[in-house]
């Protein structure tokens, strides 16, 4: 069960939090794996501290790093079967404060660095589905991509972009044997959330730790997101594709 | 392999064939002890003993007195309960406008009040031992409209339903509650079913249609599998969730 032993991965934006835990669980699953990240130095320590095959400089936001990125993951495994969109950024403003760069920033990472990052995985995927591996990929979205919340207007629309992105990407590539969904993490117990605290209590006028308890019970960890990618990348959800699978411990559940 | 489920207590419902008996080999496979409980009792014995399962139950899930029964022999037999599948369901064909009240409430009953029940007499077993995992079976009929079995789609739009709000009553009791949803499984149910709709919607070829949708067919084994993720403390910050699995089908408009 959840097992990627010999599967090749690339993993985007490991250098900490969810995409790290995420390299750390593949890796303890058997699967050998690459870990990018637009800050060097910091995916270089993570990558010599998991125990990941190498670490790559990448923005995805430059359409070339990112074809390069895949093709040096596909030489350094070998190919590549799972693709981990996960490299994303957030900004904490109310909507129509946000400034047309804040927004396009956001944008052009969230939602075309996980376009960039399929297309260009598209044929390395292609050539492990023909040769008999269940190749997949796993967005990165959030319960934001289901749902509104005051202050992450552009988090939320990059999010939502991101789980219908991956509809579309299941249907058409179905035929070529790659699976795409996504995951929708509630908050989760990282740095990018930690760094939110103050604006969200601000806005909903609770301590976030009240706020946390009453609509999610307590704050996830990276681990337990881990775990739904694991599952999700692995052959046990073969017949998966095309779902955004939300982790959130009850939040989207709850009217109240 | 890891065993995911080792000794962990499971009531599966119709269990004595298709998604049901798929679901109860995943699990014994990961190391579940599974009461096999079916409103057949010789097929569910049977089936028990086929498969290795810790022991077989007779129920009729639309009986309170025989799910609440269900639970507690389980409970008395094994020391607890650990993990409730409601999964029991028929489906009854007709245009809504053909539909007797008696279709509609037979497949509503089982598929619905068979979900409550079982969810109403587990939960204070889970509760009383520190907590539990409910996996109620769906089905993505919960999600959009679906000719001649409206009673079967609204059904299992009132567990997607009931999966929320259990979730949310018993987050803090330690239950989790989530469901699945699936496609078209290759089963008897639709197996059996597939001329009924081609003929009622003059359609010329239902598995061509099938195919176009979601790909192929499901294969009860992968619903297995998503059953032991959701039961397994691998799922464990995942409550209210329903989970599609249907080859793309719910992903596309077309």
């Amino acid at each position: 069960m959840g097992e990627l032993e010999g599967c090749r991965a690339l993993v985007t934006g490991a250098g900490r939090g969810l995409g790290r835990a995420i390299a750390e669980l593949f890796i303890e699953r058997g699967a050998k794996v690459v870990c990018s990240d637009v800050d060097e130095p910091l995916v270089s320590d993570t990558v010599k501290e998991i125990g990941a095959a190498r670490a790559v400089h990448c923005d995805v936001t430059d359409e070339a790093g990112v074809a390069a990125c895949m093709a040096t993951t596909a030489e350094e495994l070998g190919g590549l079967d799972i693709l981990v969109n996960n490299a994303g950024i957030e900004i904490v403003k109310p909507l129509f404060e946000q400034t047309d760069e804040e927004f396009r920033r956001l944008m052009d990472i969230n939602v075309r660095g996980v376009w960039l990052g399929m297309k260009h995985a598209l044929p390395h995927l292609a050539a492990s589905a023909g040769a008999g591996a269940d190749a997949n990929v796993i967005n990165m979205s959030s319960v934001a991509g289901i749902g509104g919340a005051p202050l992450f207007g552009s988090y939320c629309a990059s999010k939502a972009a991101v789980v219908n992105m991956t509809r579309v990407a299941a249907v058409e590539l179905r035929a070529v044997g790659i699976r795409v969904n996504a995951v929708c993490p509630a908050f989760i117990d990282t740095k990018m959330v930690e760094r939110l605290v103050p604006a969200v209590e601000a806005v909903v006028g609770m301590p976030f730790g009240d706020i946390a308890a009453i609509k999610q019970g307590r704050l996830g960890t990276a681990e337990e997101v881990a775990e739904t990618v694991a599952f999700l990348a692995s052959r046990d959800a073969s017949w998966t594709t095309g779902s955004a699978y939300v982790l959130d411990n009850g939040l989207t559940a709850s009217l109240l | 392999m890891p065993d995911l489920l080792t000794n962990k207590v499971a009531i599966i419902t119709g269990s004595a064939r298709g998604l049901g008996r798929a679901v109860a080999e995943a699990y014994i496979s990961e190391g579940a002890k599974v009461i096999i409980s079916d409103v057949d009792a010789g097929l569910a014995e049977a089936t028990a003993n086929e498969i290795g399962a810790a022991g077989s139950r007779a129920c009729d899930v639309r009986e309170p007195g025989q799910v609440e029964a269900l639970v507690q022999s389980t409970v008395d037999e094994h020391g607890g309960l650990d993990i409730m599948v409601p999964n029991a369901g028929v489906a009854t064909m007709a245009p809504i406008v053909q539909m007797s009240y008696e279709q509609w409430r037979e497949t509503t009953s089982v598929n619905l009040d068979g979900v409550f029940l079982s969810i109403r007499y587990a939960a204070p077993a889970m509760i009383a031992s520190g907590g539990g995992v409910i996996v109620n079976i769906c089905s993505i009929t919960a999600l959009a409209g679906c000719p001649l079995i409206a009673n079967y789609a609204a059904a299992k739009a009132g567990v997607l339903s009931l999966t929320q709000t259990a979730a949310v009553e018993l987050r803090s009791h330690g239950v989790r509650v989530n469901a699945i949803l699936p496609g078209f499984i290759g089963t008897d149910m639709v197996n059996d079913r597939k001329k009924v709709f081609e003929e009622m919607l003059g359609l010329p070829d239902f598995d061509a249609l099938i195919v176009q949708k979601q790909g192929r067919y499901g294969e009860p084994a992968e619903v297995g599998r998503l059953a032991v993720f959701l039961a397994s403390d691998r799922s464990r910050f995942a409550t209210g969730c329903g989970y599609v699995l249907d080859g793309g089908a719910r992903a596309s408009l077309l």
